[in-house]
């Protein structure tokens, strides 16, 4: 017995994904629900599972190939005559119902079909979006020429030194756009503080290990950041909001994204209504996403959303940077290294570990003055944490 | 009185602004000088008075006579005396033509568009002075003008206008069959003018300056429409330049110069049919700030936006070729820029024809053009000879050419020299317009037996895939 192996069904606002790799062989025995192979999208890798116990028998989608949504990607037979019984679909059936569906001409439909392309994918030039052949061929050959794959990067030679030439990865190449996005479609600017951290340094060495205790997790610093910016978000409506074409999109909710690395490139995982976490549960949710991160295993719906975002470029020994926005945010929070420095305090020049803080924001929506209270009134918040208990 | 828009000139781009700008809103104003002989106005400009429409009448009229007498006895029909009656063939034309002037003014009504007559002048400020037949002069105020002034035949010095030397207007009006007529210019009026009377009786000469025939055709075309012209009586002499022209009251005597040195032909009627220029006189005031190019045209920009605000130019007194249907078409695009409409014109896609028998048609590139700008194409041609409905109706001269791209198949230009070729082009124009590839064609559905077929085997022809030809060995 045998069945199709499709793509997953992909949300919306994706419009396709690159096969990054399949793990195993045509022929090669496979589990029930074991990963055979893995989808990239401009979001996520998504995973593709065994329906059941078999082998591939064909793969149709090679990595580096394009696919859409629930797109045929390969043939899947068991083992043994399992009694699952799962429905057969020619492939002539699919295909024509698809052809069906556009306007293009017969010519383009012709060639669709033959080749197995799905005219979702081809740029149309014609009238009302119609594919012309032209169309087509233009498509066939971009993606010829784009099924680089690691075993066949350009290599070309310069003065004797290599070159090497790599298509970006999906992810890469979204990442890419986004940022110039952000860069070019908004009058971003960032304005910064200080914060004397010695307040939660001293309460974490307090009530640290009582808290791990109880808790299960460990009390960071992201926590105090995540409920200051909640508190400061409370008070400065506009920079949780976003912008839409020429509306503002206030938001009742605080969705904070909290930018975590992976091996793939950075990624931004939401804490869902974070006005209704407290620190333990901030911090559970931010080791949660971690470790998904690190396996590859965020979904979609993780990372969707999201009314405002912290970055700390401090993991990485970063002193002060300037974030870039995350469209269609209007300001994000940069976190940075926490170094030991010479302060005044009281007249007296004392030593106090002290953190640069830096908030980008969309000064099409956000005032100078908006934006610099906030950041004042984040730093307050860390600098006197009781306030955050009293509601001040 | 003030208007939104106010159309100077009542031909196929004037008139045809006019009713869309009304049709989306606007108070509108079409000024006509052209009046018949009850002081009524005569809408419809070259085109309808002058042009496409009177000569398609005579050429259909001319071609019956010419069946009666040639063709149906082929058909084994006999007719035992065939009279030409040449006034009542005129007044058919005119019927013709009156009808559809008058159904111009009934369109009006029915948009409420407002005509005007006399001569309008544009003055400062969208200010237009309108001169009646009897002097009398008004002022009509407009938010938008648009300029569709059209154009009239050209004169040549070594060709006066006189009683016999006439231009294409007179020619249309013939009292009798002249029996040596002699054409200047081997282009579209000259062929068409020349055919009708050739049919009528007339020995034509056509003397045609250039050593190319029709030059803007494809050369494959060309080649084929001059023989069967000749064939059907037409003597196109080319690379004859006429040096001079007298006419003496009764014939016309003619020299030109060929590469063999002078010649003289004596004729009893001589059409000058040289071309045409645009025509501007009195249209324009020197300070209505609308530059003419050194050509005497009406400088436009791609939209017919004059070097004027809110000042358009379209038709015969604009760049581009002096076609009713292109005209009509910047017509339309101006009326929906004024009404704040994106509009634009396609100028690559606009259909060529001679309405001679057959007909010869194209849009698009020719060869020579697609080689040129696209480097590697494709050819698809179908012979009429192949075709089962022209065999059918003895119309089996000529062919249709398709040119394509070698690589993307896409269509750069249909060319049909034969049965219908009009209408078998603008098949292939309405393809092109939605960016079609030969296959498309290949792909479609014809009749059978059609004349069209023709097209869909053109088309397969490009692939060498035609089935009633045999195709190029690769």
């Amino acid at each position: 017995m045998s069945t199709e192996i499709k793509s997953p069904t992909f949300p919306e606002s994706v419009v396709d994904g690159t096969v990054a790799n399949w793990l195993k062989r045509e022929g090669e025995k496979v589990k029930q629900d074991e990963v055979i192979a893995e989808i990239e999208t401009d979001k996520v890798v998504l995973e593709v599972v065994a329906p059941f116990d078999g082998s591939i028998s064909k793969i149709y989608k090679q990595a580096g190939e394009t696919v859409v949504s629930a797109e045929l990607i390969a043939d899947f037979s068991a083992t043994t005559d399992s009694s699952k019984a799962v429905e057969e679909k020619t492939p002539v059936e699919s295909i024509k119902s698809r052809a069906n569906k556009n306007k293009s001409g017969p010519a383009a439909k012709r060639i669709l079909s033959n080749k197995e392309i799905d005219a979702e994918e081809v740029a149309a030039t014609g009238k009302g979006g119609r594919i012309t052949k032209a169309d087509v061929i233009a498509h066939l050959e971009r993606t010829e020429s784009q099924s680089v794959t690691p075993e066949n990067l350009l290599v070309t030679e310069q003065d004797g030194r290599h070159v090497e030439r790599v298509p970006m990865s999906r992810l890469r190449a979204t990442i890419a756009k986004r940022l110039l996005e952000a860069k070019q479609g908004t009058a971003m600017l960032t304005t910064f503080n200080e914060v004397d951290m010695l307040p939660i340094k001293n309460m974490r060495a307090k009530f640290g290990a009582e808290f791990e205790l109880k808790h299960g997790v460990k009390l960071g610093f992201m926590s105090f950041f995540v409920a200051a910016a909640v508190d400061a978000l409370r008070a400065f409506p506009s920079v949780n909001a976003s912008l839409d074409g020429n509306d503002i999109v206030y938001h009742s909710y605080q969705d904070i994204g909290v930018a975590v690395s992976s091996e793939r490139g950075l990624v931004v995982p939401i804490l869902r209504n974070a006005e209704n976490l407290d620190l333990a549960e901030i911090e559970k949710s931010i080791i949660d996403y971690s470790q998904k991160a690190r396996d590859g295993k965020l979904e979609i719906q993780d990372m969707q959303g999201g009314t405002f975002t912290i970055s700390n470029g401090g993991v990485f020994g970063s002193l002060l940077s300037t974030p870039i926005l995350n469209a269609p945010q209007t300001a994000i929070l940069g976190m940075h290294k926490i170094q030991d420095r010479a302060v005044v305090v009281n007249g007296e020049i004392t030593i106090r570990p002290m953190m640069y803080l830096a908030l980008s924001y969309d000064h099409r929506l956000i005032d100078g003055k908006e934006a610099v209270g906030f950041l004042v009134n984040i730093k307050e918040a860390l600098e006197l944490p009781e306030r955050l208990l009293l509601g001040l | 009185m003030k208007f939104d828009v106010v159309v100077i000139g009542g031909g196929p781009a004037g008139y045809v602004a006019a009713i869309k700008s009304a049709q989306l809103g606007k108070s509108v104003a079409c000024i006509e000088k052209n009046t018949d002989d009850n002081g009524k106005q005569k809408y419809g400009g070259t085109c309808l008075n002058v042009g496409c429409i009177p000569s398609k009448a005579l050429l259909d009229s001319s071609q019956r006579y010419y069946d009666a007498t040639k063709n149906l006895n082929g058909h084994g029909i006999e007719i035992q005396s065939v009279a030409l009656d040449l006034v009542k063939m005129m007044d058919r034309k005119d019927k013709v033509v009156n009808k559809l002037t008058t159904g111009i003014l009934g369109l009006f009504k029915a948009n409420n568009v407002t005509p005007i007559e006399g001569t309008a002048t544009l003055l400062s400020n969208k200010e237009i002075l309108v001169k009646g037949k009897n002097g009398e002069q008004s002022k009509v105020l407009a938010s938008n003008v648009i300029l569709a002034s059209g154009s009239q035949p050209i004169e040549i010095p070594i060709a006066r206008w006189s009683t016999n030397i006439t231009d294409s207007t007179g020619a249309l009006e013939f009292s009798t069959v002249p029996k040596r007529l002699g054409v200047i210019g081997a282009g579209v009026i000259g062929l068409e003018l020349g055919s009708v009377w050739s049919r009528l009786g007339s020995k034509v000469i056509i003397l045609e300056a250039l050593d190319e025939f029709l030059f803007m055709a494809d050369r494959q075309i060309a080649k084929d429409v001059h023989k069967e012209f000749s064939k059907q009586g037409l003597d196109i002499r080319l690379g004859s330049k006429v040096i001079s022209a007298k006419d003496d009251g009764k014939n016309v005597a003619v020299i030109y110069q060929t590469a063999n040195g002078e010649e003289s032909l004596e004729f009893d009627k001589l059409i000058v049919a040289v071309g045409r220029k645009p025509y501007t006189k009195d249209l324009l005031a020197e300070d209505a700030g609308v530059d003419l190019d050194e050509k005497g045209f009406i400088t436009v920009n791609n939209h017919c936006e004059t070097s004027q605000q809110g000042v358009y130019a379209v038709g015969d007194a604009v760049r581009g070729p002096m076609l009713a249907h292109k005209g009509s078409e910047e017509g339309i695009v101006v009326a929906e820029r004024i009404a704040g409409k994106k509009a634009a014109l396609n100028y690559d896609l606009i259909p060529s024809v001679i309405y001679t028998h057959p007909e010869v048609a194209w849009v698009g590139k020719n060869e020579a053009e697609a080689s040129q700008s696209n480097g590697e194409i494709k050819i698809g041609v179908f012979p009429f000879a192949a075709s089962g409905r022209a065999l059918t109706s003895d119309e089996s001269v000529g062919f249709v050419k398709i040119v394509a791209d070698k690589k993307t198949d896409t269509i750069l230009g249909v060319h049909a020299f034969g049965p219908s070729a009009a209408e078998i082009v603008q098949q292939g124009a309405i393809a092109m317009e939605f960016g079609a590839s030969a296959e498309d064609l290949g792909l479609t559905v014809f009749s059978h037996p059609t004349v069209s077929e023709a097209l869909h085997e053109a088309a397969l022809a490009v692939n060498n895939e035609a089935i009633h030809i045999p195709n190029r060995k690769k």
